[in-house]
């Protein structure tokens, strides 16, 4: 269920707008942060705020990068392996992540807390390899620089 | 290092904040727009930019003058403008480092750019990953609003100008700016084919303006200093103004650096980058971003201008210099672009969408010792018909590829005739 | 008119033509996936790439996207343009399963074609085909999506052209997947067009899978006849069963398109209990047998009682063969009828509707979708003909408005003004619209602010294009004339204003031929009570399911003496025939039909008849049992049947049917075969049968205030009768229920999801009362369902008042 405080915030926000559909990607992303991923719940939740047919919204949230029609981790790990990253090893922190988490690329841990995903260029090049954890940048990154950062999160989740 | 060249967009960059719009205008911040809406006419402003040959930073390198003018006198109202800061393309981060520093110079930039089209609706769509710089730019269109210079009456004026930041979902496509338009509308981020052009029927089907970050930047300079000094600026006679290069890779000290076009690339190495790192040999680089053709040791002193690329059969793009040595392998190098193009395709045109896979697979047999000679004359057809795909993407995509043929035919042999990567041994 | 050359031919084509169908024109067939002439071109699919060799354009470019240019100088065999075409096709098969000889859409699939043509036959790519999961659409579409190349045409015909919401494009780049957000039934009533314009086997016709090849079948052009509008279509046949329609492009009606109920409505023809066998009181015997017994009654009637006390009753359905022969033996013999219409008021409906189609006004189905105003009266077009909102749609699409007046909850894929008001207001409106239009201001008749006549009025005197559409199924004649004033007046401020009428059966326009004062059925059943008719003939008429007053329908029928049926449908009423002879549906019989516009259209006979194999030899093929004939293949075409009943014994009925349909009507001209397609010579029908004088007061004026009007009305799927024995379309159907608006449920003091009883003399009506916000005040829409007993009052318009009404607890 959503909060009836977000959902009169959105509903605000898109009622302040000519057209509901400029807010498409602000409300998936609204609801995505609400329910951890952007579940079916919540396509058709976003749908009926925007007046979108829940496949007319579909249609949007399948097409990016950063939303997840599937479940994630809390943490959402994307390492970026485009061209610069990958000439300064991102392979490396690839496998040591899948090491380190026991997972896959693409994979969630099974306490829930990592999902690990490959992300193109990310536009920070001058700090490679760099990944995005729930969207902030870190890099560059050494094996070392990466175990301290797993720890960390993990901390805080303890 | 850079300091022997002019800053312009750069010149107040300070090391971990923005320039607070206090400072901006004791810089002389916002007096563009000041003279502009007291003293200038419209016509003056577009008159301005198209004198000083500002030729668009995003990769297309459009005459900014033209595209303002393409905006008809009587087209109707409201009139939207739109700052591209998507900045997709791999190697480029100008626009990052620019609006980390610069946030008002933008501001500014775009009510005269809105101004001189008369437009009442600003957008800038800003990529996922530089949210950072999304709350920067809310917070400081706030203070803007706050103080005048945005929003209704601006400068006690009777022109109104909005700015709104808009998220993206995150994807390449996304940059070409018909996606984008259809993407700000809700739509998915397909290009669109004109006609219309969107300064005739862009957003909602009204006038809309379309300009990178980095462009809409240089105008309150244009505006204020006039047209001739920023020709001046660059260093070869056909190119006007600095460029924002981003240097990647292989060099000792990576990053943003504002130089005038026309400086040679060997410049950007030796002198701002500090060389190639541990020592190592220059190999190639992409000069501006994953769509532009690799430039080899041959190139080493180009001078780093649109026409000089141009003629080098390549392109500035981006801006965005990304470095190779010589431990580099070319073939993966070509094989990760390739990558990335079939991982971004926007999947509408048959030719990008399945091309660009099915070169991955052939790339990646060559890499990992399945290539065979057959495969280099299927690769050159194939990239050759990419190029009749719908946008500019596919042609883009297969630019490395091509110059992969072009210039490291022997390195491809020797993989596939040694079955594997010599790189790798 | 710029002019061309294409592979060395020259061509003139009218401006805007794309260069594709410039080439068309020549017979050039280039390959095209993305381009389809309804939805345009959109560039995606890159295989349509020809070389321009001079004139405006140069280089390699896709043929769909270039308008036709003086000077142009194309190439389709350019050893380039061939190459990159060739390369296109290569791409689209990457993924693409390999299974043409098992696929079912093998053998009419543009894939297989253009693959073979364009020269692509070995897979040189040795990567994995990625691959997907299919999704349960519904019963009438099945979903392949490994077949998908991934050309758009499903999404943009979904979304752009029908307005409906549910399925699109998902997902990116060469992952794209075309489908609904999650499975299920497919909202749009126009879905099964998806199987025609996927140029491939994503989206085949699922009723009809596993039963053959196309080639395999025996394919005719055909039409629909499941409503007024006459849609084209191709009917296939196999071992003797129907088991497909797929829309037959007539761009001067359908277009390239029909709706689901046309094609999925065809059952009827094949299901096991169609009766084929000639009875005489209830045994079987030789139709020459039945038919001889069947004219000896009529004879020996007509002895005692006189020519008048036969009586003829024959379907608005029924071809014109079969209304010419009625129509000639009715005239000839003296009999009563015949009777094409049900009530006085649905005769004079239709009647009126006729006249009042002048030439100058008449417009097509396809003219509709250019109109710019579009102004609907008492019509619910998704429910009554489909295709007309599809029509509608279009006008919308190109910046047209719709403006709807009708007390139903009308519902369109698109947006549009509606007017729900009563339908007692209806005649006023129109009254006052027409006086608005003509520039004299109007006493505006008793209806809500918000129903702005006079601006409507001037909205439709401003508009370039306007076209009134007109029901004829709730209103009473004396509207339906007024709307065809309303086009007039129009027509005196616009060269181009249009009249566009939905009528009641698909061969309801010839029907109104057959008299000038029309008879019902009705007037037929009073004959019978006060004992002047003591015989009927109904002629595919199923009066037991489409007579709205049973009741007095099987009274009257005991009264009869005698009871001749001719049908393909099974129904009580043939039971209770003295003789029943089984008819052919249009697929053995063919024949002509009159759409609603007046347009003469023709339908092959498909297949020979009798029974299917399915059904004789239990799915079994070859049938074990050997004849010389084929099982169940008595049935006749009906005018046949008529002939042979009202003719000389043993006659060879050809030379009739020749004389019958000359004399049928001046307006109708069967003698070339040109006139078929055509409309028929409006000129020639007398447009005087009706005043558009003042109003005959309606009665209802009079009902008191607490009264509600209940409308028994037609809805997509589960009404018409014929296509509701489809079982493909079972699962379509919504179940019965009563629309009220809110207010009215409260005022009633009904509840919404509870039966509501309404009883009037004596007979009742239950059905679950649902709330509809759209329907106007003091209406209750109620469908004509099959699994509704809603034969009960007479009419399918009548006054009920409150006391009348009684809410059910359960
Ligand atoms: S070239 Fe690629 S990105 Fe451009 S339209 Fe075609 S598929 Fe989309
Ligand atoms: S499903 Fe058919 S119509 Fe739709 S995109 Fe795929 S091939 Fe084209
Ligand atoms: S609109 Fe009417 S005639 Fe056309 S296909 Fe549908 S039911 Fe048949
Ligand atoms: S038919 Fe022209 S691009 Fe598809």
């Amino acid at each position: 269920m959503l909060p009836e405080k977000l959902k009169s915030e959105l509903t605000a926000q898109i009622a302040r707008v000519d057209h509901p559909r400029e807010m498409a990607i602000d409300v998936i992303n609204a609801l995505q942060d609400h329910y951890g991923y952007f579940s079916d719940e919540a396509l058709a939740q976003a749908a009926d705020l925007l007046g979108m047919s829940p496949l007319e919204l579909d249609e949007l949230a399948t097409f990016y990068t950063f939303i997840y029609r599937e479940p994630v981790g809390k943490h959402v790990i994307h390492v970026c392996d485009s061209l610069i990253c990958w000439m300064e090893g991102d392979e490396n922190l690839v496998a040591h992540l899948c090491d380190r988490l026991g997972i896959q690329m693409g994979g969630t841990t099974a306490d829930g807390l990592f999902t690990l995903l490959p992300v193109c260029c990310i536009g920070y090049c001058d700090r490679a390899p760099a990944i995005l954890v729930d969207r902030q940048v870190h890099g560059p990154l050494t094996i070392d620089a990466l175990d301290r950062l797993i720890d960390t999160l993990r901390e805080n989740h303890s | 290092m850079t300091a022997t060249y002019p800053q312009v967009l750069l010149k107040n960059r300070k090391p971990d904040r923005i320039t607070t719009l206090s400072e901006y205008r004791e810089a002389g911040g916002y007096e563009a727009l000041r003279r502009v809406l007291t003293e200038m006419d419209r016509q003056e402003v577009k008159t301005r930019l198209a004198d000083a040959l500002l030729l668009g930073r995003g990769g297309a390198g459009f005459p900014a003058g033209i595209k303002v003018s393409t905006v008809a006198e009587d087209a109707p109202f409201p009139r939207y403008l739109v700052c591209n800061a998507d900045e997709m393309e791999p190697g480029t981060f100008k626009d990052r480092v620019f609006l980390h520093a610069e946030p008002h110079m933008l501001i500014e930039g775009m009510a005269l750019a809105a101004y001189s089209i008369r437009a009442s609706h600003g957008i800038i769509f800003i990529r996922p990953e530089y949210e950072s710089a999304a709350k920067i730019l809310e917070r400081e269109i706030g203070i803007a609003r706050g103080e005048g210079l945005l929003g209704e009456r601006i400068l006690g004026s009777d022109y109104d100008f909005e700015i709104v930041v808009h998220r993206s979902g995150g994807r390449y496509i996304c940059g070409e700016v018909t996606a984008q338009l259809n993407a700000l509308q809700g739509r998915r981020p397909n290009p669109k084919q004109p006609p219309p052009y969107a300064t005739d029927k862009g957003l909602w089907g009204l006038p809309t303006l379309a300009n990178n970050v980095e462009t809409l930047a240089c105008i309150p300079h244009i505006v204020k200093n006039g047209a001739q000094w920023f020709k001046d600026l660059a260093l070869t006679p056909e190119a006007a103004g600095t460029k924002l290069f981003c240097v990647s890779g292989k060099v000792n000290r990576p990053g943003c650096y504002e130089l005038p076009l026309g400086i040679k690339l060997s410049e950007i190495i030796e002198t701002c980058c500090g060389g190639m790192k541990d020592g190592a040999t220059f190999k190639a680089c992409l000069p501006g971003g994953a769509s532009t053709g690799y430039l080899t040791a041959d190139h080493y002193h180009i001078e780093m201008d649109f026409d000089s690329l141009k003629k080098a059969r390549n392109r500035l793009g981006t801006g965005a210099v990304m470095v190779f040595d010589h431990h580099c392998c070319m073939v993966a190098a070509t094989l990760n672009l390739t990558e990335f193009f079939a991982r971004e395709s926007c999947g509408w045109c048959t030719p990008c969408r399945e091309g660009f896979p099915y070169l991955r697979d052939l790339l990646w047999r060559i890499e990992n010792g399945q290539g065979e000679a057959g495969f280099i004359p299927m690769i050159k057809t194939m990239c050759r018909h990419l190029w009749k795909s719908y946008c500019a993407f596919a042609p883009g995509g297969v630019a490395s590829i091509e110059s992969l043929l072009m210039n490291f035919e022997d390195e491809v042999m020797a993989h596939i005739e040694g079955k594997g990567c010599p790189f790798k041994k | 008119m710029p002019t061309l050359k294409i592979d060395n031919r020259e061509i003139n084509v009218p401006a805007g033509t794309k260069v594709i169908e410039a080439a068309e024109r020549l017979g050039i067939m280039i390959p095209r996936f993305c381009f389809h002439p309804a939805l345009g071109s959109v560039g995606a699919c890159r295989v349509c790439a020809v070389a321009f060799t001079e004139g405006p354009v140069k280089g390699i470019q896709m043929s769909c996207m270039i308008d036709a240019q003086d000077g142009m100088v194309v190439s389709t065999t350019d050893a380039e343009a061939v190459d990159f075409r060739r390369h296109v096709i290569e791409f689209l098969m990457l993924n693409h399963p390999h299974d043409c000889p098992v696929c079912d859409e093998g053998g009419h699939c543009l894939l297989q074609d253009l693959t073979v043509a364009g020269g692509h036959g070995l897979r040189r790519y040795r990567g994995l085909k990625r691959t997907h999961i299919n999704q349960d659409l519904g019963p009438l579409v099945q979903h392949e999506m490994n077949r998908c190349i991934q050309c758009y045409r499903c999404s943009r015909y979904y979304q752009e052209f029908t307005g409906y919401r549910d399925l699109g494009v998902m997902g990116i780049g060469s992952r794209v997947y075309f489908g609904r957000s999650a499975p299920g039934m497919l909202e749009s009533p126009f879905a099964g067009n998806l199987i025609d314009i996927c140029p491939t086997g994503v989206y085949t016709d699922k009723p009809s899978r596993y039963i053959g090849r196309r080639w395999d079948y025996q394919r005719q052009p055909s039409l629909c006849i499941h409503c007024s509008l006459g849609c084209n279509l191709t009917a296939s046949a196999r071992y003797r069963q129907v088991v497909r329609h797929e829309a037959r492009p007539n761009l001067e009606v359908n277009g390239h398109f029909i709706c689901d109920r046309g094609r999925y409505g065809y059952a009827y023809a094949s299901i096991a209990d169609r009766p084929r066998q000639a009875m005489a009181a209830g045994t079987p015997g030789p139709i020459v047998d039945i038919l001889a017994g069947a004219r000896e009654a009529i004879q020996q009637t007509v002895e005692k009682h006189g020519p008048g006390s036969v009586a003829v009753v024959v379907s608005p359905r029924s071809s014109l063969e079969t209304l010419a022969v009625v129509k000639e033996a009715c005239g000839q013999h003296g009999w009563t009828g015949p009777a094409a219409a049900h009530t006085n008021r649905q005769a004079l409906n239709r009647n009126t509707a006729v006249s009042c189609l002048r030439p100058e006004l008449a417009v097509s189905l396809a003219a509709d979708t250019e109109a710019h105003d579009v102004l609907v009266i008492g019509a619910d077009p998704l429910n009554e003909a489909p295709m007309l909102a599809l029509s509608l749609r279009q006008v919308q699409r190109r910046g047209g408005h719709v403006i709807v007046i009708d007390p139903r909850g009308v519902q369109l894929p698109f947006d549009f003004d509606h007017w729900a008001v009563h339908p007692s207001a209806m005649g006023a409106i129109l009254q006052a619209l027409i006086q608005e239009i003509g520039g004299h201001r109007a006493t505006a008749p008793d209806t809500p602010a918000t129903f702005d006549i006079t601006k409507l009025a001037r909205r439709l005197n401003a508009s370039p294009r306007p076209v009134v559409v007109c029901g004829t199924d709730i209103l009473t004649p004396h509207e339906i004339a007024l709307a065809g004033d309303l086009a007039r007046a129009l027509r005196r401020t616009h060269k181009v204003a249009g009249l566009f009428y939905t009528l009641a059966g698909a061969n309801a326009f010839a029907a109104a031929l057959l008299h000038d004062q029309p008879v019902s059925t009705e007037a037929v059943l009073d004959r019978i009570e006060d004992g002047g008719v003591r015989l009927l003939v109904a002629v595919e008429q199923d009066l037991w399911r489409e007579f709205p007053d049973r009741k007095r329908l099987q009274a009257a029928l005991k009264r009869l003496d005698h009871l001749v049926v001719l049908d393909y449908v099974d129904s009580p009423l043939n039971r209770e025939a003295g003789h029943f002879i089984p008819t052919q549906p249009l697929y053995e019989s063919g024949g002509h039909w009159i759409n609603q516009e007046g347009r003469l259209q023709a339908a092959s006979p498909v297949m020979a008849g009798g029974e299917p194999i399915e059904i004789t030899g239990g799915s079994d093929h070859p049938p074990r049992v050997f004849d010389r004939r084929i099982p169940g293949d008595e049935p006749l075409a009906a005018w046949r049947a008529v002939a042979a009943l009202a003719g000389e014994d043993e006659a060879d009925p050809a030379p009739q049917l020749k004389t019958a349909l000359a004399d049928f009507h001046p307006a109708v001209n069967l003698s070339t075969p040109e006139a078929t397609g055509q409309r028929i010579d409006l000129e020639a029908i007398a447009h005087d049968l009706v005043e558009s004088g003042p109003a005959p007061e309606p009665a209802e004026d009079d009902a008191p205030a607490d009264a509600v009007v209940l409308l028994l009305v037609d809805w997509t799927f589960g009404t018409e009768p014929l296509s509701a024995m489809a079982p493909a379309l079972t699962r379509m159907e919504a179940a019965p229920v009563a629309r009220l608006h809110p207010d009215e449920i409260a005022r009633l003091g009904l509840a919404e999801g509870r039966p509501v009883t309404v009883s009037l003399n004596g007979n009742r009506l239950t059905v679950p009362v649902q709330a509809d916000p759209r329907m106007a005040a003091g209406v209750m829409a109620v469908p004509r369902h099959h699994l509704l007993e809603w034969q009960v009052f007479g009419e399918t318009r009548v006054i009920v008042k409150r006391s009348q009404l009684k809410a059910e607890s359960e």
